[in-house]
């Protein structure tokens, strides 16, 4: 009998369907992958497995008692122990507090009893082989040991079914071979385990069985054998898709206005490439990737820490944001709340801010000038608000995003590097986005476009770079930028099926 | 079309209900200054209005710098103690030069520097802007303390022998037109940071600092160089205070100017609408603000309490002031 058994679950947000009738299953001393593009309703399903959320229909079994009352204190009570991605640890705290943290082991006297905790962690850290000293302020830790720390704090519980949502986005392999064997071992012991990566790689060395979601529901489970390949895994995540309106437009390129010559930074090393004016370049790869830091060191905000950059035929030397955009450059930074609005700040404010630093000899604001080249771009970008007065945050994101686009605009920048530009956008309105992207390359901007979302890319892109932990891995030209091909090298399943192969 | 009309006709109701609420720190002085007049019992004459500006000068003026700091998401609690520096630095200067003019140059070059040590603390140094001007607070006092100590006096005073005294002097209590000559400083260097901080590219810099620092960096805004000069800014404004102060008292305690202004300032501020977290507000409420400030002294002293309950008063008012801005935006969005 199956350890958890999850059927007909569905669940709706604001009456938009994120999971409909789907059914998943754990054997007890299993890992099984849970498998699943960006929004495919993993983390959903997960949620409501630990009592985050609770679901509008279906049934959880779990060791053979049906849950009903889904709160997180009760499916921790029952064996179910969540390591979330982001990490939940308290950074002031040492790290065996942490770990002991409202199950203290205290003396008669009720005093703490620091050197037993202390020992224990030790204990625990031996067993698994992580490295790290229990007296340490979480807050010294590096990354990776943060998140071993998470997921050793997990496996402490005395827990039966352990979810790790992309447990190794901070961790190198060696560290990554460890929690493997520390998995294998505890399966052993009969635990079971939901193993939620976009590394192929990874799940082909660690699970034994995959369940696929696609838009909220159930695709296919089965054994991960000698019988099914990355390849398969990459179709049944991404489907049959296909883009039923195309805005793509082929143009005559000009000279090469980026050259990156073994560029190597912040998390991102020995990339090599060049762009030509008026190319739209999409970038693509998971969140690790790097590709977020690569537009941010070309726009000056990240230090280049080896290898060349090259813009419009000069070698870059103490770049920073203001030289970048001195030589027309602009990125559109992703999540556009964080990194873009200025919330107190009207639209009109909002557009002009970065012609300001620009322009900021005549300090003077000549507001009718202003508000006439405000409307004129408005008119352009289809930019849907009241006055110009308004705050951004009473417009919707895409026409948010418009105004962040006429912003960069406003310098008169030639190269944009667009950093998810579609993110938290309507259907509607990512279309015409993709309208705009064409348009302003006709006009003889080049565009660099950072997207986890393969439609976007068929529909903007002229070629797609791929990477993975922060190298380069391939080039595909139209023709061959599929979601599968993407996939494939995006999580290193190109390695996998070789090794597999072997 | 009379969809159109009925639409408009709520827009215009709305932006009258908005533009109350915007102006906010006018009600509230209005309120204070009505009843002033009526504990007064029309016995207000003009010359006593003119006394409430005259009287709000030195605290408007560093409230404005402490405006246009809170604005950027900072604060600068030095300015009760520049005040004091500035002013004792520029009582010894002006008896050894025996100029009023070198004297105010030389008060806006130090308060400059005041200034902009805290900013580079702040904006170079990232530094929390409360520690760094706690420390100067502490040290520019002292100092001024300390060097009138050295000297063998008590309070730095102004030598009246000298010939300029008297035009130094009587500058501070000069009127043109029944109206104070402070004052009207103090309404100029008003108009000067209002139009600052809504008609100039560096005005909008500092608003979106405030409002998302990691925006405003990836606009290309520099912000530790912006940082820098709201600072030193406001040590400017210290100087023109420090001076004005001088030319209407002829002398100060550097033990007692200035002390408890950093609050007042901030009291200000706040009353005048300004966001304590940054990035939004009116630097115009702060000159109402401190004007409904100076009137509080003067209800308590018409009606012959004890000073010591004045900062009861002000601290209610405070909290009844912030309480309202809080609460009535809520209540109208229900």
């Amino acid at each position: 009998m199956a350890l958890l058994e999850m059927t007909n679950i569905s669940k709706s947000f604001f009456g938009v369907p994120v999971l409909q009738n789907v059914n998943f299953s754990v054997e007890e001393g299993e890992v099984h992958a849970l498998l699943g593009e960006n929004g495919a309703g993993k983390s959903t399903l997960m949620n409501i497995l630990a009592g985050v959320y609770t679901r509008d229909a279906g049934n959880v079994v779990f060791d053979g008692k049906k849950l009903t009352r889904a709160t997180i204190k009760g499916s921790e009570d029952v064996g179910i122990a969540f390591v979330h991605q982001e990490l939940n640890l308290f950074n002031d705290l040492r790290v065996f507090e942490n770990i002991f943290l409202r199950k203290e082991i205290t003396t008669r006297l009720g005093r703490l009893d620091k050197a037993t905790m202390i020992r224990k962690s030790e204990a625990l850290f031996t067993q698994l082989g992580v490295d790290i000293d229990p007296t340490m302020v979480v807050s010294e830790l590096e990354a990776g040991k943060k998140q071993q720390l998470e997921i050793a704090k997990a496996l402490f519980a005395n827990a039966k079914l352990f979810i790790l949502d992309e447990p190794t986005t901070a961790l190198n392999n060696e560290e990554i071979e460890h929690l493997f064997e520390s998995i294998r071992r505890l399966k052993k012991q009969g635990k079971a385990f939901i193993f939620i990566s976009h590394k192929m790689t990874e799940i082909f060395a660690i699970a034994d069985r995959y369940t696929v979601l696609r838009n909220g529901e159930y695709i296919d489970s089965g054994k991960i054998d000698k019988t099914v390949s990355p390849r398969d895994v990459a179709r049944m995540m991404v489907g049959n898709r296909y883009s039923d309106l195309s805005v793509y437009q082929s143009r005559e390129l000009g000279d090469v206005v980026i050259e990156a010559d073994g560029l190597t930074g912040h998390n991102f090393r020995n990339v090599h490439f060049s762009v030509r004016k008026g190319e739209i370049v999409g970038f693509t790869g998971l969140l690790s990737a790097g590709i977020s830091e690569i537009f941010q060191t070309i726009f000056g905000g990240l230090p280049i820490h080896g290898g060349t950059l090259t813009i419009k035929g000069q070698r870059v030397h103490n770049w920073s944001i203001h030289e970048a955009m001195r030589n027309r450059l602009a990125m559109i930074p992703s999540n556009r709340k964080e990194n873009s609005l200025l919330p107190d700040a009207s639209l009109l404010e909002n557009e002009y801010v970065s012609e300001h630093t620009l322009s900021g000899r005549i300090q003077h604001i000549f507001a009718k000038r202003e508000l006439s080249n405000y409307n004129a771009l408005k008119d352009v970008l289809n930019i849907k608000a009241n006055s110009a007065a308004d705050l951004i945050t009473s417009i919707s994101g895409g026409n948010q995003q418009k105004v962040v686009l006429a912003r960069w605009l406003n310098t008169e920048s030639d190269i944009l590097l667009m950093d998810n530009p579609t993110q938290g956008i309507d259907v509607g309105a990512k279309a015409e986005i993709y309208r705009l992207i064409h348009e302003l390359a006709r006009d003889g901007k080049t565009i660099l476009v950072n997207s986890l979302e393969i439609p976007e890319l068929q529909q903007v892109a002229d070629r797609c770079l791929v990477f993975y932990q922060g190298q380069l891995q391939t080039e595909l030209s139209r023709a061959e930028l599929t979601e599968e091909n993407v996939m494939l090298w995006a999580t290193n399943a190109i390695h996998a099926a070789e090794v597999l192969s072997r | 079309m009379n969809d159109k009309s009925a639409a408009r006709t709520s827009q215009r109701k709305n932006s009258v209900g908005k533009i109350v609420g915007r102006y906010s720190f006018i009600t509230i002085f209005l309120i204070i200054f009505a009843v002033f007049l009526i504990i007064n019992h029309g016995a207000t004459t003009w010359s006593g209005v003119m006394n409430i500006l005259r009287h709000s000068t030195v605290l408007g003026i560093l409230a404005l710098g402490m405006g246009i700091v809170i604005v950027t998401g900072g604060i600068d609690l030095s300015i009760g103690s520049m005040l004091a520096l500035i002013g004792g630095l520029s009582v010894t200067l002006f008896n050894a030069t025996n100029s009023p003019l070198l004297t105010f140059v030389a008060a806006i070059g130090i308060g400059l520097i005041l200034g902009l040590i805290n900013g580079l603390f702040v904006g170079f140094g990232g530094m929390p802007a409360f520690i760094v001007t706690l420390s100067t607070m502490l040290i520019y006092r002292s100092i001024a303390q300390y060097y009138l100590r050295s000297m063998g006096l008590s309070i730095y005073n102004m030598n009246g022998n000298l010939s300029s005294y008297d035009s130094f002097y009587d500058f501070g209590q000069l009127k043109i037109a029944t109206v104070p000559v402070v004052g009207i400083v103090l309404v100029i260097v008003t108009i000067i940071m209002v139009y600052l901080m809504t008609m100039t590219k560096f005005g909008k810099s500092v608003y979106a600092i405030g409002s998302n620092v990691k925006a405003a960096h990836l606009a290309g805004i520099n912000v530790p160089k912006t940082r820098v000069l709201v600072f030193a800014i406001s040590g400017v404004l210290c100087a023109i205070g420090a001076f004005l102060w001088l030319s209407m008292n002829g002398s100060l305690d550097p033990a007692t100017i200035g002390k408890s202004y950093e609050m007042y300032a901030i009291a200000a501020v706040v009353i005048g609408g300004i966001s304590m977290s940054g990035g939004k507000g009116k630097l115009l409420g702060v000159l109402f603000g401190a004007m409904s400030y100076t009137i509080i002294d003067k209800i308590i002293a018409s009606l012959g309490f004890d000073a010591l309950i004045n900062d009861t008063i002000k601290g209610s008012i405070l909290l009844v002031a912030v309480l309202a801005q809080i609460v009535v935006p809520a209540i109208r969005q229900k």
